[in-house]
């Protein structure tokens, strides 16, 4: 099994699913259009740049992570060891200064940084379009790519939940996530080992925002239709979307209404129901995330006793747990639930399965 | 870097020496940077230098241009220097520069002593002027800051400021002054005050001086300039001074936006165009080829031709670029400077991109939107045309083009509303006569009041209503469709023909202003021919069996062919040509205004043609818009009135009293034919061709088919161009397209040719394009207009669509000029909310003139006068292109020039002669006694749909039968038009607006001859140029070859200014006329009679003979006129006509009309007008 999931067939397999999607294309200038405006330069770019540098940092990562363990092992060198990047050896400064060695890396990147800006304002003007019209709105009309990801969540979510309570939840989860942190180590230098949760939790986010900026960009044509990448963005295209509410759905299909569930279209039920529903989303939201703090993946198993093998404790883990308050747990429980899950969720819900809103209450939908 | 490597740990005691344990180095602490430092520092420093150009030169792509021109001109300007030089040369050899030179110079000697002298003493002044300035100006400028200092302090220093201030006064300066020679110098000293009279006595004596100069120099200056003004006014082109000048100009050439950039704040415009197209102003006529990359006269280069001067200075002088801007009319992004793609707005974000060469009078409409017609915008103008002779206005409303209608529609609508007024009203007058007992008194006496005063309203509303009734009746007479009536097609067409016309009218009659119908009829091998109806063949039927059973069935009196040799030079000469087109191919020869009549023998009925021919106008029944249907000999018979309906007497309704439509809408005029005339030109136009035999067509007898063609007509608009019974108030199928041009983009529907058109895919580039190689994508308003009306089925092309969705607009036939003009005028078409340029630079005409112009071209494109009349110089009329016109005699027989009728002649006699060009209520006496007989009775019976069955003469008998009102020996008739009162009027304003006459004209008084003077004239007039050789006199021998008017209606016809200019030099005022030039040649004040051997009486007459002529000639009676005959070489008339006493007689209540309109311009119109012409 290790030996079938090597490098070579990983990129033997990207290259076909590349020649695949290749082979799928009916419009390759629609897709150069896209991917050469001077708007989309940085999506074009994070294609390339989040990749690599994930790479990077997960190797720097695997490094440290085979030095903590060595310097677990041998508390000698343990003691004399005082770089955590590469293995100390005698006659070398126990400690190096920031200046010159750090600041002239960063100076360094500083000035390369620099050198492609000016390329990148020499060779690409501004991306103005037309004057504004107020009788006449643009098709389709996008947010600057760093907001693509908000557009993208109108989608799913009513306005007010995804232009306003969605983006105070996140900027506020972000300042208060180091409040929760209860974990001292893998501070300044990369870790996996060490900050497994964190990390996990993180990259989460991040892809998933980086995501729906490429869905917003490439995928999204006139009409905020969804066009394949090398479709061509027609504006006369014509999709047929009926989404449903969760409760309608329910009441009205044939199995709803063969057991008697009718009632759930009107109110009060279907605010109860929605508020079940969520309720429950977030009870099963909190297990799973419980679950996935804790976990020891070597020893996960799907095999009987279920008990044993699905829910193995990782030690480090639970240690890191044990540090954790209740209020940090709960507050780290509400934000993951409420962002990092329900988003996902809400998604596939919309995509998959059209259904529009699962709780309707007359001051938000959920 | 801290601890040392390679010192290691020290040796131990041991004597063996170990080497010691080098470590590695440490990889962070020894590890350089500075190469990488390097390489990034050079980096940066060449994107800083990359950075540091692109914002001189990259980002200003306009220097190099500028650099270019400025060389190239400075070559431009060397080469022709010299040829100016020369020209100069020759002129300063002429002996009237030579004289001026002379005078000039003399007159500088003689004052020149004196001037010297001056200029020594202002000399003189000037030094001592010079050394007392700066001490006196020291002085002045302390004490004012003294004084200052007392202004703003108090108390004690106030008092100490004062002191100091008469201290200085006091103080003594000495100054240097020279003495008078020049040679010593003299120091004196002054106190404040003698400074100061000092330095303004020495100001005010220099400035005396030059003033005693400047006198003295006046008359050798003036003479220099004189000199100059000739050498200028003779030199073509600029002089070698001037041209001097430019190059001094350029060298000091100012490479900068803002130098070259326009700025109008009012209208935020803000143009950079100059910055690249520097020539555009310059006062030299720049081509490419003299700015050629290799020297003036060689191969053009693009930068050459964007460095040309504008090709219309004349515009440019009208729409100065300081208000206007550049990209007001020419649009484009003004503000760019960084490409030609930019700056002219071709990218994709800018919506509103330069008009390309072909279209740029389309900037003209944005403002000249109101307009007709607009001076120089040619394309423009012919686009308009289109739009209303090509029948698209039959469906697309257009602001302005549906005067009449619009007007009528409201008329009507105004007409109900007072109505409605008057019934209500009523209502309450009944009321307030019976109020009930419940009211007092005195109330009840208020509302008897109050009825009292609403009878008298209901009184005024219905003089009101009177008027409107009158004025719709002018304009139901002014209302014209673009197609022929349908309500004739029984008695006019052939059965059979209909279906084959409405399967392919192209095919019939190429050129033809029926568009094909593609959805129905698209004929094989066209290209929309795949998009047909599967129905097509059912629909053509439905429709024609809709309009054959829809239509008057009636019967035409039967005619007789007539000579065709005879109607064919008819037809050639009496001007149907101007309007209509003959043959086929390359023999077509004749007008576009109308249809091609080479095959009218294949489609129509003779007798109906001949009756046609006779009078367009005559009505088979007349239509009562109120009841909605036309009125039959049956609705007459129950009121026991007769049938006769006429725009005169008989054009209300016996049922209601509404007005009616009496007359065909028709724009083809009446040319006063006799009845064997109009027979012998259809019988002509029949022999044109031989009528094939049409396939049977009984399916348009069946009545099962009529509902089904009556929808099919509503969908497709047919009511549009043609009046269809049942269809009378039809509303306009088509979209609004005064604003079209300002659509955005977006809302132009390209539909599946969007991908196409940008990507430059171009389904229709063999017709629109054929002679470009590359494709040009097409998305823009430019390739919307130009396919849609190349094409109108293309945007559906691919579409699936349900039948009644589909796209309605049938094809027209264009050529592709007037497919361009078409495209320009829509692309134009933008209101103000699309404009460039703010609303408040619209052409908005305040002054009545202009008004007047844009008024009367309505009218005269309406009715194709320029078919006929030059009415603008340089303007050609159709009928000066047919071949039988070419010769010199033919060119004599052309209609007259008209433009500068409104000079030449009286409003009120055009008015009358523009409602009866035959200017004769006369009548031959045949008719005379014909309409004698006639009482409204036996005028019924003569009227054709009640007298089918009576024998004798079937057609109704006009008056002016057969003739030319002013020029009779012409063989083009001026037909008559029958335009209503207000068309009349419009007419009589327009002509006299072109030529800038005063509104109102007042005749002078004619001073009386004296017997001498008659005497004197008579002579003039028969000596040396005899007139009446080719004026006519009215006497038949004589005018068979006469070319010009008869005399006697110059007094009531002509103005006597213009006919004084007239007699001077008629080739100014008609370049080309017969009358010869030259025939007086001025004397002192006077003009006398330019003759090889004057008569003595001539030579004897001290006053102006031209003067005398015209007063002779508008004082010209019949018996002088038969005197005068008696003398000349022909046969004197035996009779005199009578129009001068009939055109006498009818002047007055024409005068008065006049009048009254000028004092009630509109609501008096109606009535009087109508008073005024029943007296005709």
């Amino acid at each position: 099994m290790r030996r079938l999931i090597n490098k070579w067939t990983i990129l033997g397999l990207v290259i076909v699913l590349v020649a695949i999607a290749a082979l799928k294309v009916q419009d390759w200038h629609q897709l150069w259009v896209i991917a050469s405006a001077p708007d989309n330069v940085p999506i074009v770019a994070m294609l390339f740049l989040v990749p690599f540098f994930t790479w990077l940092g997960v190797r720097q990562a695997l490094a440290n992570d085979r030095l903590v363990t060595e310097l677990e092992g041998d508390s000698k060198l343990a003691k004399t060891h005082h770089r955590k990047a590469e293995p100390w050896r005698p006659g070398w400064a126990k400690e190096l200064h920031v200046w010159p060695y750090l600041v002239r890396v960063e100076f360094l990147a500083t000035v390369i940084v620099t050198v492609v800006l000016f390329v990148w304002s020499i060779t690409l003007n501004a991306p103005l379009e037309e004057p504004a019209n107020p009788n006449l709105t643009m098709n389709p009309s996008k947010a600057p790519w760093y907001f693509l990801g908000l557009q993208e969540m109108l989608v799913y979510f009513d306005p007010w939940i995804a232009g306003v309570v969605m983006p105070s939840i996140i900027m506020i989860g972000l300042m208060v996530f180091p409040y929760v942190d209860s974990n001292p180590l893998g501070n300044g230098y990369y870790t996996i080992k060490q900050r497994r949760f964190s990390l996990l939790m993180f990259g989460w986010g991040f892809l998933m925002w980086i995501l729906l900026i490429v869905i917003g960009t490439f995928i999204r044509g006139p009409g905020w239709i969804w066009f394949w990448p090398g479709q061509t963005w027609d504006h006369n295209a014509v999709v047929f979307d009926k989404n449903v509410d969760l409760h309608d759905m329910i009441a009205t299909s044939t199995i709803g209404k063969a057991i008697g569930l009718g009632f759930l279209a009107s109110n009060p039920w279907k605010f109860l129901f929605g508020l079940m529903v969520v309720s429950g989303f977030y009870l099963i939201g909190a297990l799973f995330f419980h679950w996935l703090m804790t976990v020891d993946f070597k020893k996960l198993k799907l095999r009987r006793p279920f008990k044993e093998n699905l829910f193995p404790k990782d030690a480090f883990e639970q240690k890191l747990l044990a540090r954790t308050s209740l209020l940090q747990y709960l507050t780290f429980q509400f934000f993951a639930v409420s962002v990092l899950l329900a988003l996902p969720v809400k998604l596939a819900l919309r995509l998959a399965l059209t259904i529009k809103y699962v709780w309707v209450t007359p001051w938000f939908n959920i | 870097m801290a601890d040392a490597p390679g010192t290691g740990e020290s040796p131990g005691e041991s004597l063996v020496k170990r080497t010691p344990e080098l470590p590695l180095k440490d990889p962070i602490a020894s590890r350089s940077s500075s190469g990488w430092m390097l390489v990034s520092a050079l980096l940066l420093t060449a994107t800083l230098a990359w950075s540091l150009w692109d914002e001189a030169f990259g980002q200003r792509p306009w220097k190099g241009m500028q650099k270019e021109f400025v060389s190239r001109y400075t070559r431009y300007l060397d080469s022709i220097k010299s040829k100016s030089r020369q020209s100069e040369d020759e002129i300063k050899e002429t002996s009237e520069y030579q004289q001026l030179d002379e005078e000039a110079k003399a007159a500088t000697e003689q004052v020149k002593p004196d001037v010297d002298q001056i200029n020594q003493e202002v000399d003189r002044i000037q030094k001592k002027l010079d050394a007392v300035t700066d001490p006196f100006q020291n002085q002045r400028g302390r004490l004012t800051v003294i004084n200052y200092n007392v202004e703003i302090s108090n108390g004690a220093a106030k008092d100490r400021y004062r002191r100091n201030a008469e201290t200085l006064k006091q103080q003594k300066v000495t100054v240097e002054v020279p003495s008078d020679d020049g040679k010593s110098i003299e120091k004196k000293s002054f106190d404040y005050s003698s400074l100061e009279q000092y330095y303004n006595e020495l100001r005010d004596n220099k400035a005396s001086l030059l003033g005693e100069k400047a006198e003295k120099l006046k008359v050798p200056t003036e003479l220099a300039k004189k000199r100059d003004d000739y050498l200028k006014n003779h030199l073509v082109g600029l002089g070698p001074a001037a041209i001097e000048g430019l190059k001094a100009k350029v060298a000091k050439f100012d490479y900068s936006i803002l130098g070259h950039q326009i700025s109008v704040n009012a209208y935020n415009i803000v143009d950079r165009c100059e910055v690249c197209h520097v020539g555009i102003r310059e006062p030299l006529d720049l081509r490419p080829a003299d700015l050629a990359p290799d020297g003036p006269g060689k191969e053009p280069d693009a930068l050459a031709r964007a460095f040309v001067s504008h090709p219309n200075r004349e515009l440019l002088a009208i729409h100065n670029p300081d208000k206007f801007g550049c990209s007001g009319c020419h649009w484009g992004n003004g503000r760019a400077t960084t490409s030609d793609i930019k700056g002219h707005g071709s990218n994709k974000f800018w919506l509103w991109p330069m008009f390309e060469k072909e279209n740029t009078e389309a900037g003209c409409q944005q403002c000249h939107a109101k307009d007709r017609v607009t001076d120089g915008a040619d394309t423009l103008n012919l686009g308009r045309d289109m739009f209303s002779q090509r029948g698209c206005m039959g469906c697309h409303r257009y602001e302005g083009f549906d005067r009449e209608t619009d007007a009528l529609n409201n008329t009507r609508q105004n007409i109900g509303q007072l109505e409605d007024q008057i019934t209500a009203n009523e209502k309450m007058i009944r009321y307030a006569e019976n109020p009930g007992s419940e009211v007092s008194d005195v109330e009840a006496n208020a509302l008897l009041a109050k009825a009292t005063s609403l009878r008298v309203t209901n009184s005024l509303l219905a003089a009101r209503i009177d008027q409107l009734n009158v004025q719709s009746k002018y304009l139901m007479q002014d209302v014209k469709k673009v197609g022929p009536n349908l309500k004739d097609v029984r008695l006019k067409l052939r059965k059979e023909w209909i279906p084959v016309w409405l399967q392919n009218p192209q095919a019939f009659r190429p050129e033809t202003k029926m568009p094909t119908f593609w959805r129905f009829a698209a004929g094989n091998g066209s290209r929309e021919a795949h998009l047909r109806d599967k129905d097509g063949e059912d629909q053509i039927q439905a429709i024609a069996a809709y309009l054959w059973q829809d239509s008057f069935n009636g019967k035409v009196p039967e005619q007789q062919r007539g000579d065709a040799g005879h109607g064919k030079t008819l037809f050639e000469s009496r001007g149907c040509l101007a309007c209509h087109s003959i043959g086929e191919g390359d023999s077509k020869i004749g007008g576009t205004f109308a249809a091609n009549l080479t095959k009218v023998g294949e489609k129509s009925n003779f007798d109906y043609v001949v009756r046609w021919i006779h009078n367009p106008r005559e009505r088979y029944a007349p239509y009562c818009p109120k009841e909605k249907r036309d009125l039959t000999a049956d609705d007459y018979a129950k009121k026991g009135l007769p049938y006769v309906f006429d725009t005169e007497l008989h054009s209300r309704c016996p049922n209601d009293g509404a007005e009616l439509q009496v007359q065909n809408m028709t724009v083809m005029p009446n040319f006063r034919l006799a009845e064997g005339d109009a027979r012998d030109i259809a019988t002509y136009l029949f022999s044109l061709s031989s009528p094939p035999s049409y396939s049977a067509a009984s399916f348009m007898d069946d009545s099962n088919l009529k509902e089904k063609g009556r929808l099919l007509i509503k969908q497709y608009g047919c009511a549009g161009c043609h009046e269809i019974q049942g269809f009378e108030d039809e509303q306009r199928i088509g979209k609004e397209l005064t604003v079209e041009g300002a659509t955005p983009i977006e809302r132009l529907d390209f539909a599946l040719q969007t991908k196409h058109a940008e990507e430059g895919m171009d389904p229709l580039k063999e017709v629109i394009r054929p002679d470009s190689k590359d494709e040009k994508p097409w998305y823009n308003h430019k390739g919307f207009f130009e396919h849609k009306i190349t094409q109108p089925s293309i945007y559906d092309e691919g579409k699936e669509k349900d039948p009644k969705d589909r796209l309605r607009m049938p094809e027209p036939f264009l050529t592709p000029q007037w497919r361009t003009a078409l495209t320009t005028f829509l692309l134009g078409s933008v209101g103000s909310e699309g404009a460039n340029v703010p609303s408040s630079l619209f052409y908005d005409p305040e002054d009545q003139r202009r008004q007047d112009i844009q008024n009367g071209w309505w009218v005269v494109k309406k009715y194709n006068c320029q078919g006929c009349h030059q009415l603008q110089v340089g303007q050609r009329s159709v009928v000066m292109d047919l071949p039988f016109y070419q010769t010199a005699e033919g060119k004599d027989l052309l209609p007259p020039r008209l433009s500068s009728e409104g000079a030449r002649v009286d409003p009120s006699w055009l008015l009358r002669f523009l409602h009866d060009p035959s200017l004769s209520g006369e009548k031959t006496p045949a008719q005379a006694q014909q309409i004698a007989q006639l009482t409204p009775n036996a005028r019924a019976s003569a009227s054709p749909s009640s007298s089918t069955a009576t024998s004798g003469p079937k057609l109704k008998a006009q008056p002016g039968l057969d003739r030319n009102g002013v020029r009779p020996y012409l063989q083009f008739r001026m037909p008559t038009f029958s335009f209503s009162p207000n068309e009349l009027q419009v007419l009589v304003r327009f002509f006299m607006a072109m030529s800038g006459q005063q509104d109102p004209y007042i005749k002078e008084p004619m001073e009386p001859l004296t017997d001498q003077e008659r005497m004197t004239a008579r002579q003039m007039f028969t000596s040396g140029t005899p007139c009446l050789k080719c004026h006519v006199t009215g006497d038949p021998t004589h005018d068979a070859k006469a070319i010009a008017p008869n005399f006697l209606l110059a007094s009531e016809r002509l103005k006597p200014d213009w006919t004084f200019r007239w007699l001077l030099d008629p080739s100014q005022i008609a370049p080309g006329t017969a009358m010869p030039s030259g025939l007086f040649k001025k004397e002192g004040d006077r003009w006398v009679v330019n003759l090889p051997n004057p008569p003595a009486s001539a030579n004897a007459y001290q006053h102006d003979h031209a003067r005398l002529l015209v007063r002779y000639m508008f004082q010209m009676s019949p018996d002088e006129q038969r005197a005068l005959l008696a003398t000349a070489p022909v046969t004197p008339a035996a009779t005199t006509t009578t129009t001068q006493h009939h055109a006498r007689a009818r002047s007055r209540p024409l005068n008065h009309h006049r009048s009254l309109v000028r004092q009630r311009p509109w609501k008096g119109l109606a009535t009087s007008v109508k008073v005024s012409l029943q007296a005709f």
